[in-house]
């Protein structure tokens, strides 16, 4: 379903930065407040599906790095591995723990449950392409 | 007692799953992971079933979240006996698969996704919270759809599609009851809903009003996922159209999780004071139909696999008796029932597999000869079928006994139901044993087409090993009752009387301080 339009095309050369970034926005902010991977990871994939829409299949398969079903199973190994480590110190299964780096200023405060996060947004991305260029196969092969 | 490894129950089954994708094309490295997972996590079941064997409550909080505020995973009685039970069904149909399905088949991520299956199946029982019981429900649910349209012929995908629409509604349901519950409230933790729900009824606040309405809802979206009259319409069909590991894990596992939800949720919360009234006659009708009518439907079948799933739905009736009585000998009858009926049930459909491929189908006109032709098959079959029965040694007889007994004071009518089933269900068991095994071959038919998926090696030591396993160990839960019986009649007082399961949950009394107004909204 590939609509052939040089304004579209144009719009989402720009658009398409602003929505990964306002996606790694979304994830960070998420640990506090309204946001975190999994709404970060639809944002991402609008953004994606955006840019296949303008360019079509084959120059999307180009800007991703690999198989949707991989995104899933790195998302999927991420989000395991972190719940799991807690369990080797004797804590509770997803515990999160946290280090505060001093960098000057307020200093940066880093929890592992970012890691999490993380996975959740690779499977979301995953899942959402995945299934998307799924049913667009069946439109333009 | 706080056991932190309690998440590896969901974890291993989880991390499996994931590793499995990645294999995906290599079938001998899943198996071996597969048996792992299964193995592992049925040791570590028996080790804390062992623990727990005084009545004790295993707790591990999420993520180090307090009770009320994070999510519990509680491995008590009831949890305990069923986890175990689920995982060496689990186990037998998984051994059974290696020689029933197909490389194609199996390919089509029938790994991932039956250790997916496990991960919801755990979780359901293992939780401590309405909604995630309700997360767990929905990821057994998605890896059932999977695992029914595996093969994906065309009168599958027609049996997935019911299964599918009328668990969309149930769900749907689930969740409204979930947030109408948190509504009242303000918590879904199920032992500070307990609390609550005590505390208000002894205060003579009484509950608050629509309260018998969730609680009729509840039961509505348990009895579709359980089967339960008059819910059960979409069970034969569904079962009918798998490969048969995948139909005997479903009537092992998934219309038992309905009926531990409801043993879980009733006698706590949903069942106390005013709802009492309206939900224990809904209970004990539903219990005498469902019964009744499903053992009536599997003698008129004149297929296995029929006789077989139509007779799942009478079998989950005797659970619901016991549920109904709602008293600890009930609850624990109840139980004890789930677990002999989960082994047993199971091993009969995987005996039907091995018929199957030995008379190219299931239909009693085409069987006959097979106890010439396979000894092991027919002992297997006939002692499973014993024990469905309930002849004295064997598990079934015990797990009536205590029903019918306990019933008898209250509502003898149901007891005399219950032996009415017993001996219907004799008759449909003789039927496949006559027709199958007994009698000489029937004239020669010509060979029907192998069943969708079904079409593995002829190699059977797999399905062999998957039958023996499930027989001994449902041979050993008879022989074993009065053990088993403890634990269940452990589960029976913890549901009766929450404040174990309370403390437990709750070691600080959290609960208490913070909710003593029980929210309000």
């Amino acid at each position: 379903m590939r609509i052939d339009s040089l304004i579209l095309r144009t719009a989402v050369r720009l658009v398409l930065p602003l929505t990964l970034l306002f996606a790694i926005y979304a994830a960070l902010k998420g640990h506090n407040g309204p946001g975190g991977g999994f709404i970060a990871g639809l944002i991402t994939a609008v953004g994606l599906c955006t840019y296949r829409m303008a360019f079509g299949q084959r120059a999307f398969f180009r800007l991703l790095p690999t198989h949707p079903r991989w995104l899933v199973f790195a998302g999927l190994s991420v989000a395991v591995g972190v719940a799991v480590v807690p369990l080797l110190l004797g804590e509770p299964l997803l515990r999160s723990g946290s280090i505060t780096l001093h960098l000057g200023g307020e200093g940066l405060h880093l929890v592992s449950a970012m890691a999490f996060d993380l996975g959740v947004l690779l499977v979301v991305v995953g899942v959402a392409i995945g299934m998307i260029t799924r049913l667009g196969e069946e439109l333009d092969p | 007692m706080t056991d932190n490894l309690l998440g590896l129950l969901v974890v291993i089954p989880l991390a499996t799953a994931v590793a499995s994708v990645a294999l995906i094309r290599h079938r001998i490295p899943q198996r071996v992971l597969g048996l792992v997972s299964f193995g592992s996590m049925l040791v570590l079941a028996l080790g804390w079933l062992s623990e727990i064997r005084d009545g004790d409550v295993l707790v591990s909080q999420m993520g180090g979240w307090p009770a009320p505020y994070g999510i519990t995973l509680v491995f008590d009685s009831l949890s305990g006996l069923l986890l175990c039970a689920g995982l060496v069904v689990a186990l037998g149909c998984y051994v059974h698969s290696f020689s029933m399905l197909d490389p194609v088949t199996e390919r089509r991520y029938f790994h991932p996704l039956i250790q997916l299956l496990i991960v919801g199946v755990n979780q359901c029982f293992l939780t401590g919270d309405l909604f995630n019981l309700f997360v767990g429900f929905e990821i057994m649910l998605m890896a059932s759809y999977g695992l029914l349209v595996i093969g994906g012929s065309r009168r599958q995908l027609g049996q997935a599609y019911k299964y599918l629409i009328l668990n969309l509604i149930a769900s749907t349901v689930f969740v409204v009851c979930a947030g109408l519950v948190y509504g009242m409230f303000g918590t879904l933790n199920l032992a500070d809903l307990a609390r609550i729900v005590d505390a208000r009824v002894a205060s003579g606040e009484g509950l608050p009003p629509g309260f018998v309405g969730v609680s009729v809802l509840l039961l509505f979206v348990f009895g579709a996922k359980g089967a339960f009259f008059p819910l059960w319409f979409w069970l034969p069909d569904t079962y009918h159209t798998c490969p048969v590991p995948v139909a005997a894990l479903f009537s092992g596992l998934l219309t038992k999780v309905g009926v531990y939800a409801v043993a879980r949720t009733f006698p706590l919360i949903f069942a106390v004071g005013e709802a009492r009234d309206v939900v224990t006659p809904l209970l004990l009708v539903s219990a005498a139909v469902t019964m009744l009518l499903g053992v009536l439907g599997a003698v008129s079948q004149n297929n296995v696999r029929r006789i077989l799933a139509v007779h799942v739905i009478s079998q989950v009736g005797y659970m619901v008796f016991g549920l109904a009585l709602m008293t600890t000998a009930g609850l624990a009858g109840a139980l004890y029932y789930m677990v002999q009926h989960m082994v047993v049930k199971s091993s009969l459909f995987l005996c039907c597999g091995v018929m199957e491929r030995h008379a190219g189908s299931d239909d009693l006109d085409r069987l006959g000869g097979l106890l010439k032709r396979d000894r092991f098959l027919g002992v297997a079959f006939f002692v499973a079928a014993m024990s469905l029965v309930g002849l004295p040694p064997l598990s079934g007889f015990f797990g009536k006994l205590v029903l019918v007994r306990e019933g008898w004071a209250d509502h003898w009518w149901l007891s005399v139901v219950a032996l009415l089933t017993g001996l219907l269900t004799l008759v449909s068991m003789l039927k496949i044993w006559t027709k199958g095994f007994w009698l000489p071959p029937a004239e020669q038919a010509p060979p029907a087409p192998g069943r969708d998926g079904d079409t593995g090696s002829g190699d059977l030591r797999g399905a062999y090993a998957g039958i023996g396993f499930l027989v001994v160990v449902a041979v050993l839960i008879g022989l074993a009752a009065e053990p088993i019986y403890e634990i269940a009649f452990h589960a029976g007082e913890q549901l009766t009387d929450p404040s174990a399961y309370i403390r437990a949950v709750d070691p600080h009394g959290l609960i208490a301080a913070g909710g003593a107004t029980g929210g309000g909204g």
